[in-house]
Parts: structure tokens; C-alpha cells; sequence
């Protein structure tokens, strides 16, 4: 199964274009030196040899602003795209496992958060806490509304699990649920989960974009977001600054994008009819 | 639904039918309808009050905003005036019997506990008045909705639907003809439908709107221009139309696309169009069969969408300074100012409830397979 | 006698090519023939070919596999390397039809049974109104024991097991199509369910609404009691092919008395015996075969068998494919008197 993963043509580009944001994000604050504070120039000035992207309305070097915007907007995402998976596969599981009563309420519980549309909540939240927006506080508020479609999901898969022949076995054993689960019914679901990780922290990169293009991010923090929502009010689209949006954009999208292919190469490869 | 717990083998489950009345059983489809409007109705009492509550979370009052922008030139008998005005238009204090503000020992207005605010901000919810904007003193938020939501729905509803008749297409014929089709149309879906909406808005405005020049950047008509059914009026906003237009519809079609495709496959491989293959069916027979049971839940998504519009174009309005709602809001966000946060944000939900629970009627009224799983269940 | 058969398939072999280039004979070389009033039981392992065979009888595009050589006619006419639609319009459901296995998720659950069936009607280029139509619905399901008005309005969801299984032999026989091909038709079907479709079948046949049919089944009390002719088929051949009594009674190609005796049977006579497996496993067609196809899993093979080719024979008035095949009754092939009988496959 993993090697035809690793044939997989979409797979190979998107993990390899998310490992080169990832590996970007981690090791260039550390070889080169990143100032977002001070103000190097006049407010956007074009692309130069010392300041590769320019500068922002603010004068401060945009190479910097962009290299920590894609760390916070990486780490928001990831923990988001976590939270949303550990929240969403746990209710999932056990509500699909145990069946009856229980699961009836977790899916009422969850029908109802799916219902409510997830971006006005975080609106409502976010312009509710003013001052205390951090970026853990962000990704946890993103991952704490988006958990519904994810625990959708594992149930199904659960659910259908349920009625395998070694979990029969294992509970006419007197096996307890959290040893049945883990050992019997998570690891089938192992691959599925992961696919769902994939997903919520797209979703939550994207979300966290949203949101913070909004003017809803993060008080004291750069974003990928952040930076569009500067550019945006500062009016840099119109007088075309490229250098203050393109590059967030493009960031935003080949992270979205690379998680989306490699989701859907990882669909393909294990229902090969869609091929 | 889920079948009862089966946990205890032996012991009898009393079967809950054996407790519903009469009429619900002999009306299943008015049973199903009162239970799923009864969910929903719950559903939206959760959202209203997370929509009323949410916002006052924080600790900034209105009239004080209000107040340290207009206030500050006014001498203190004015000022204490004005606020009086606000405090009770905003239904912020107690009134005594004459109308005037209840003010506790130390001259303070006596405010209104949060459960009376809930319920004044109900009833006034449901005859219309979503109260009064901070920022834009003294449009009414209802007014502002007003003036913003036309040009959402004129911008949504056209790309929407035919974004999903186009995709669907696109994707159905990807799947059935297969070969030279799907070589194209699928890494081309695949590829719009995985970058985000407000990215490609972005890359729109600047290829063609600033570098390229060929289409307006920003804005929903010219600015010499009053809104009005006048030709010349229609047609500069259609100019201004295209580009969010285009952004969101080539990322509708390639969503759109894909379900359907992977909904035809899964149709196609299904045994009752070996079987009608088997029995010499015309092929247009079997394409129909295939479209229609692969549109069922393609139908639910366009519901859905088409619910979500409302509040789905936010950051594409945003980035071509789109005069819809979702430029309101984030006027409104940027302004705290929370009445028309609240207002927007009521809609928003409002729609989508509703689309959700007339896609959930209409599945269980019209698609065979829900119904008599229904019937089966009983 | 003279009459032509309904259904005669004379030498017929379909292939398909492997990655590597090499040719694969599912279906090597069957003849035989169905006169009006006829089943041929078809009997064998899975993977011998049968669904293979049966396809090909209908004359169905099936790629990848391939046509090589032989003729398939019915009525006297062929019915293969016609052009697709002409096959589709004139073939299916007119000449041979199928009640597929599976039948109960063969119907489209979104379509009311009346409307499928009308569709059947409409793509075989029939233009009657839907009065007519209507009434002919009505005649023909009622014939087959349904109640008409409720059954066409129905969805397939809505019914009942037994009830799906008669829908759907109705609509595959709507068109009074000469050979019917029966693929395992009760197999999800309880006994009762089971003996009142074969009832079914039969009617269809005593009122000339379908000639001949072709039953496949796993079931040997079912393959005795439908069939009035077998033939047992292993790896893509015909190795014994007689009257109904012959072939389960005194098989006399050591495969077919292995089938019979691995076959469970509720008969009086045989239900004390255990079913004995067979060892081994249908061997890979992929690999050229000399002789005897069976002979690495046969109890009485001899040395020779894998090396000359085995042709069928006619012995005690049926074909068997067996050199050894003996005109003893209740014998099929002497086991060698010197060597160890090879009980065991090759690895």
C-alpha cells in the first residue's frame, strides 16, 4: 500500500512541496537574520538586493514578515488541524463504537456544531476577545469549531467496524472500550485518520487566513493573513505593491494546495477505481 | 439512524414505535417532517443565543464607543443627554415607570441583566429591527443589510448555480467517457479546487485588474455612478462583476467536478448498470440512470451552497471591495461595531438553517432509498 | 432429426493477454447444444471459466478478453462480431437474456419496476404507446405470479427478497428472448423462496415464453433437479458433458465424481457420506499445459496423462475428457495397480 503512495505522482509533489514550507519555516529564521520590528526603509519600497521582497507600509523588511508569517500560519494550522482531529476522531470513534444512546447524542451534538456555520462562530468569537488573540488561542478556537466534519467521518468508519468478527471477540473477552478501540478498531483507521489530519490543517491554514485577512488574527503576531489584511488596508493591491500580497498568497496557496493533492493521491491509491 | 443497542444478547428491547401514538405512525411523513423541524428548531435557538452572547463577551459598551468619538467636544450636561439617548436606544438601562433611567445610589445607571437583553434583542429580532449601528449612527443595521445584501445574492446565486451545472457536467462526462475527457478535465478540477477562493481573487485582481488593466480592481461600479435600474448603471457594475465572478465560479466548477465524477464512477461500477447493460438498455438510458442517482447528493451540496451564500463570498467581497454583505461586516468588525456584527451574523446562520433543513426535508420526502429505509426502520 | 437447436456453440474459445504478452485461453474450445425445451446445468470450480462461458454465449463486449475463434448461433443465426449496436438491440434481451447473480441490487433503486420495465421495452426500438405498454406490464407480471399493480409502482426498495428475484426474471424475459442464462439465480434466496422461482422458470418454459436456458449453480440437488443436461467444465474446458442421471450418478472423469462427492447433498442416498475436497487448486492458464489439464490433482492419474492431449471421448453414451475413462459403470478411471496414486498438487 505505502509503495503505491510513494509511486503516486500527486503524492510525491505534495508532501515534497509541504516538507519544503515546512523545512523553510523552521531552519531560515536560523540562518538568516529576520527583523520584524524595525523599520529599514520608506513604506513600500520595491524588491532590492538587501530587501528581497521590500518593505510594508510600515517600512519593515517584508522577506522577514513573510518567513515568520508562514511559521505562525504553519503552527496555527497544525495545532488547529490536531486539535480538530484528536476532538473529532475521539467523539467519532467512541459515538460510532458504542452505537445506541450515546452515539445518538453525539450526533445530535454534532449535527448541531456542522449546522452552525463555523466561520461566523470564529467571527463572533474573535471580535469578542480583543486583546487576547494568540496564535494558540487562534488554532485552538479553529480547531474547537472544526471538529464536526471530522468526527462525521471516523464515525462512519467506526461504525461500520463495530460488527467486524475481532471486535466481537474481543468484547465477548470482556475486553474494556478503551482497549477495544485502541487496539482493535484504531488501527484500521490509522490511514483514514491521517487523511483526515491532512484535511484539517488545510482547513485550518486556510481558516486562520480567513480569519485574520478579516482583521480577526492574531494582536501580536504576523500570519500569512495578517500580512494580506495589511496589504488590503493599506491599499497596497491598488497601487501595486506586488510584493506586500503576491508571496503571502502564493504561500497560502501551494500549503493549501500540496495538502490537497497529497489527500486526494492518498484517496486514489486506496480506492483505486477513482483512479 | 442507529439501530438500538444490541449490547446484551437475550435481553428484549422494547421497541420504541411500540410507545409512538397512532397518528405518527400512520403519517410517517408528517412524523418525519415535525421531527426534523423540531431539531432544527432547537438548532437555531443554540445559534441565536451563541449569535447574542458571543459578542458581549467583551467588556467595551457600545455607548461608550459611541461616546469618545462623538462626545468630546460636548460640555457634561450635553454629553450626559446624549449618552441617556443611547444608553436606552441601545436598551442598555432600566427604565423607570416614566421613561426615564433608573439610576442606583450613586447616579449611576442601573444596567439591564443579560437574560432581559436577550429577550428584548428576541423580540425585536422577529419584527425586523436588528437594532441600531455604532459606527454608521444612525442607520439602522436592518438598512445597512439591506443596502448590502442585493449585491451578495446578484453576485452568489448566478455563480453558484451555473458553477454547479457546469461542474457537474464537466465531471459527468469526465466519468463516463472517460479516456481523452477525464485526462483533462480532471487534473484541471483538481487543481482549481484545491486553491483556496480568496487566493485566486487575489491573483485575479492583480493580473488582470492592476497589471493588465482589463477589468476594474475594486469596487462594485464606477464611482461617478448612482445605483439605479439605468443601463448605463447596469452596465458598469456587470464590468465590475467579472472578476469575483470568475473567482469563484472556475473554483465552484472544479469542486463540483470532482464529486460528481467520483459519484458517477462509483454509479457506473454499481450492479444495477451492469444489469441494464446485460438487458441491452440504451446507452442514454443508462447515462440518465447513472446523472440521476449521482445528482441526489450533488442537489444536497447546491442546497447547502446556495444556503451558504449569504455569508460564503466574505473574503472575496473583501478583496474586490465588493459593496455585498460581506463587506459589511468586516466594515463592522474593523468598527466593533457589534449590532451589525450580530445583525450580519443572524442572516448568515438564518440561511443556512433554513437551507439545511429543506435539503433534509426534501431528501427524505423525494430520494426511494431514505424513505424506505424509513419504512424499513419501523 | 433435423430440428436446428436454439442455441449452438460450436469450438468456441475467448482469451486475454496477460502484461507480459502471453495468451490465456479462459473458454479453450466448447461445443454444445441446446435444443427448445433444454437446460444445460453448468458445473465447476470458480475461476473454470463458467461466467466466461456463458458471457461469450450472449456475445458480450467484455474487454479484456478477447474472441478467438468458434461460432455462437441462435436460431441458426450468429450472434457474435455483430456491430455493437445491432448486438445490444437485436441480441440482448431478444435472443438470450440473463438473470444475473446478485439479481436483488440489479434493479436501480431510484426507478418504479414499471418504469424499468418500460425502458427494457423502448431500448429494443419497440414504440407502442404507454397504454399498451401498460397493459402488457400488467399481463406478463401477473403471469409470473405478482401482484401487478402493486409490484410496477413499487419501488425495488419496497420489496420483498423473493418478489425482487421474480421482477427481475420478468424483465430479463419481457421480450420472450429464446435462450435464458440462469447465473446462480436463488443463491441469496431461502428454500422455500428457492423452489417456487425454479417453479417460475419452468413455467416460462412449459408456456414458450423462453426455449432453452442455461443454468449455472454450485447447488447439487438444484443442479439435479433444473437441469436435463451437465456439463462439468475445469479449466476452461468441457471435461464431461451428459444426461443430468449420467454425469451426478456415474461420472466417469475422475473431476466430475470429485465434484459430485464434494457437492453437500440433503438426498437420502447421500447424506451420510462426508463431502470430500479436492486438493490442490484449478491450475494457472497463464503457463502452457501439456495433457491433461486435471492431471496434478487427479487420484488416478497416471504418468502419461500429462503428456498427450486429451480430447473428449465419447464413453457410455456421454463426453468425458478422460483417456482412462472406462465403460465400466461406477468406474471412473483404474487407478494403476504399481505406482503411488499423486494425491498431492505440485507446490
Amino acid at each position: 500500500m505505502f509503495r503505491g503512495l510513494l509511486r503516486s505522482p500527486g503524492f510525491i509533489l505534495g508532501v515534497g512541496l509541504f516538507a519544503l514550507t515546512l523545512v523553510a519555516a523552521l531552519l531560515l529564521p536560523l540562518l538568516m537574520p529576520l527583523n520584524v520590528e524595525q523599520r529599514v526603509g520608506l513604506a513600500y519600497t520595491p524588491p532590492s538586493r538587501e530587501h528581497w521582497l521590500g518593505t510594508d507600509h510600515l517600512g519593515i523588511d517584508m522577506w522577514s514578515l513573510l518567513v515568520h508569517g508562514l511559521r505562525s500560519s504553519l503552527y496555527v494550522g497544525l495545532l488547529a488541524g490536531t486539535v480538530a482531529t484528536l476532538v473529532g476522531t475521539l467523539i467519532g470513534v467512541y459515538g460510532g463504537y458504542k452505537g445506541g444512546l450515546l452515539d445518538d447524542i453525539l450526533t445530535v451534538a454534532t449535527n448541531l456544531f456542522l449546522v452552525i456555520p463555523t466561520l461566523i462562530v470564529l467571527i463572533l468569537l474573535s471580535s469578542s476577545l480583543d486583546e487576547g488573540r494568540s496564535l494558540t488561542l487562534i488554532a485552538l478556537l479553529i480547531g474547537l469549531t472544526t471538529w464536526t466534519w471530522s468526527a462525521r467521518a471516523v464515525r462512519a468508519q467506526s461504525s461500520s467496524l463495530r460488527h467486524r468478527d475481532h471486535v466481537a471477540l474481543a468484547r465477548i473477552n470482556g475486553y474494556g472500550t478503551f482497549h477495544i478501540v485502541v487496539l482493535h478498531i484504531l488501527p484500521y483507521l490509522a490511514s483514514y485518520i491521517f487523511m483526515v489530519f491532512i484535511l484539517q490543517t488545510a482547513s485550518g491554514i486556510l481558516t486562520e487566513a480567513s480569519i485574520s485577512m478579516l482583521g480577526l488574527g492574531p494582536y501580536d503576531s504576523v500570519s500569512l493573513g495578517t500580512i494580506l489584511n495589511e496589504a488590503i488596508r493599506n491599499e497596497a493591491l491598488g497601487d501595486g505593491a506586488w510584493w506586500a500580497f503576491l508571496p503571502a498568497t502564493m504561500l497560502v496557496t501551494v500549503i493549501a494546495f500540496s495538502l490537497y493533492i497529497v489527500n486526494t493521491a492518498m484517496e486514489s491509491v486506496f480506492n483505486p477505481r477513482l483512479r | 439512524m442507529t439501530t438500538g443497542s444490541q449490547e446484551q444478547p437475550g435481553a428484549v428491547v422494547l421497541a420504541p414505535e411500540a410507545r409512538s401514538s397512532r397518528l405518527l405512525d400512520s403519517h410517517p411523513v408528517l412524523a418525519h417532517i415535525l421531527g426534523r423541524a423540531g431539531w432544527y428548531l432547537i438548532t437555531f435557538m443554540v445559534a441565536v443565543t451563541i449569535n447574542f452572547v458571543l459578542p458581549r463577551l467583551g467588556d467595551s459598551s457600545p455607548v461608550d464607543v459611541i461616546m469618545a468619538r462623538a462626545g468630546a467636544n460636548l460640555d457634561a450636561a450635553t454629553a450626559r443627554e446624549q449618552e441617556a439617548t443611547y444608553l436606552k436606544e441601545f436598551g442598555l438601562v432600566q427604565l423607570d415607570q416614566q421613561g426615564d433611567i433608573r439610576r442606583d445610589a450613586a447616579g449611576k445607571p442601573v444596567p439591564t441583566s443579560l437574560p432581559v437583553q436577550f429577550a428584548r434583542y428576541l423580540m425585536l429580532s422577529a419584527q425586523g429591527d436588528l437594532g441600531t449601528s455604532i459606527l454608521q449612527y444612525p442607520r439602522r443595521v436592518s438598512e445597512i443589510i439591506a443596502g448590502a445584501l442585493p449585491w451578495t445574492l446578484a453576485l452568489q446565486l448566478p455563480t453558484i448555480v451555473f458553477g454547479w451545472l457546469v461542474g457537474n457536467t464537466l465531471g459527468a462526462l469526465a466519468a463516463y467517457f472517460r479516456g481523452v475527457f477525464d485526462r483533462v478535465i480532471y487534473p484541471a478540477a483538481l487543481l482549481t479546487s484545491a486553491i483556496p477562493a480568496f487566493c485566486l481573487g487575489i491573483l485575479l485582481v492583480y493580473v488582470f485588474g492592476i497589471q493588465l488593466e482589463w477589468l476594474p480592481a475594486v469596487g462594485g461600479y464606477d464611482e461617478g455612478i448612482l445605483p439605479s435600474f439605468s443601463y448605463a448603471f447596469l452596465a458598469s457594475a456587470s464590468h465590475y462583476y467579472l472578476l469575483p465572478f470568475v473567482s469563484i465560479f472556475v473554483i465552484i466548477v472544479g469542486h463540483q467536478a470532482i464529486g460528481m465524477r467520483s459519484m458517477c464512477i462509483y454509479e457506473l461500477g454499481t450492479d444495477y448498470v451492469r444489469y441494464a447493460k446485460l438487458l441491452g438498455m440504451q446507452e442514454r438510458k443508462i447515462v440518465r440512470y447513472m446523472f440521476r442517482n449521482a445528482m441526489l447528493p450533488q442537489l444536497t451540496g447546491l442546497a447547502l451552497a446556495l444556503g451558504g451564500m449569504v455569508g460564503g463570498a466574505l473574503v472575496a467581497e473583501m478583496i474586490f471591495s465588493y459593496p455585498g454583505l460581506g463587506m459589511a461586516i468586516l466594515t463592522a468588525i474593523q468598527g466593533n461595531d457589534y449590532p451589525v456584527i450580530t445583525g450580519c451574523t443572524l442572516l448568515v446562520t438564518v440561511c443556512v438553517l433554513c437551507a439545511n433543513f429543506g435539503v433534509d426535508l426534501l431528501i427524505g420526502l423525494l430520494d426511494p432509498r431514505v424513505r424506505s429505509g424509513r419504512a424499513a426502520s419501523r | 432429426m433435423s430440428t436446428t437447436p436454439i442455441l449452438d456453440v460450436a469450438d468456441l474459445r475467448v482469451h486475454y493477454r496477460t502484461r507480459a504478452g502471453t495468451k490465456v485461453q479462459a473458454v479453450d474450445g466448447v461445443s454444445f447444444q441446446l435444443a427448445a425445451g433444454e437446460v444445460l446445468g453448468i458445473a465447476g470450480e470458480s475461476g473454470c471459466g463458467k461466467t466466461t462461458l456463458v458471457s461469450a454465449c450472449m456475445g458480450l463486449y467484455m474487454p479484456p478478453l478477447f474472441y478467438g475463434s468458434g461460432s455462437v448461433r441462435i436460431n441458426g443465426e450468429s450472434i457474435l462480431g455483430l456491430d455493437r449496436e445491432q448486438h445490444r438491440k437485436h441480441v440482448l434481451g431478444r435472443k438470450i437474456a440473463i438473470i444475473p447473480q446478485g439479481a436483488l441490487n440489479s434493479l436501480n433503486p431510484t426507478r418504479k419496476v414499471r418504469d424499468l420495465a418500460a425502458d427494457m421495452i423502448y431500448s429494443h426500438g419497440d414504440r407502442s404507446g404507454k397504454a399498451e405498454i401498460e397493459e402488457r406490464l400488467r399481463e406478463r407480471f401477473t403471469r409470473i405470479g405478482l401482484d401487478a399493480r402493486h409490484v410496477l409502482d413499487a419501488y425495488p426498495v419496497e420489496l420483498p427478497a423473493g418478489t425482487k428475484q421474480r421482477v427481475v426474471i420478468g424483465v430479463s424475459t419481457l421480450l420472450n428472448p429464446q435462450v435464458v442464462v440462469a447465473d446462480e439465480p436463488t443463491s441469496a434466496l431461502d428454500v422455500s423462496t428457492q423452489k417456487s422461482v425454479i417453479r417460475l422458470l419452468f413455467d416460462l418454459m412449459d408456456r414458450q415464453i423462453i426455449s432453452s436456458m442455461l443454468f449455472i449453480t454450485h447447488e447439487l440437488p438444484l443442479l439435479r433437479h433444473v437441469s436435463s443436461s451437465i456439463a462439468v467444465m475445469y479449466a476452461g474446458e468441457f471435461v464431461e458433458h451428459g444426461r443430468t442421471e449420467q454425469v451426478i450418478f456415474d461420472g466417469r472423469h475422475p473431476y466430475t465424481r470429485a465434484l459430485m462427492g464434494s457437492m453437500l447433498s440433503a438426498d437420502p442416498g447421500q447424506r451420510g457420506k462426508k463431502p470430500v475436497g479436492i486438493d490442490g487448486a484449478p491450475p494457472d492458464l497463464k503457463h502452457e499445459i501439456r495433457g491433461c489439464r486435471f492431471a496434478e490433482r487427479c487420484p488416478v492419474a497416471r504418468p502419461d496423462c500429462s503428456g498427450a492431449e486429451q480430447p473428449l471421448r465419447t464413453v457410455a453414451g456421454r463426453a468425458v475428457r478422460c483417456s482412462y475413462a472406462t465403460a465400466e459403470p461406477g468406474v471412473a478411471a483404474e487407478p494403476q495397480m504399481d505406482a503411488e496414486p499423486q494425491m498431492e498438487a505440485q507446490p
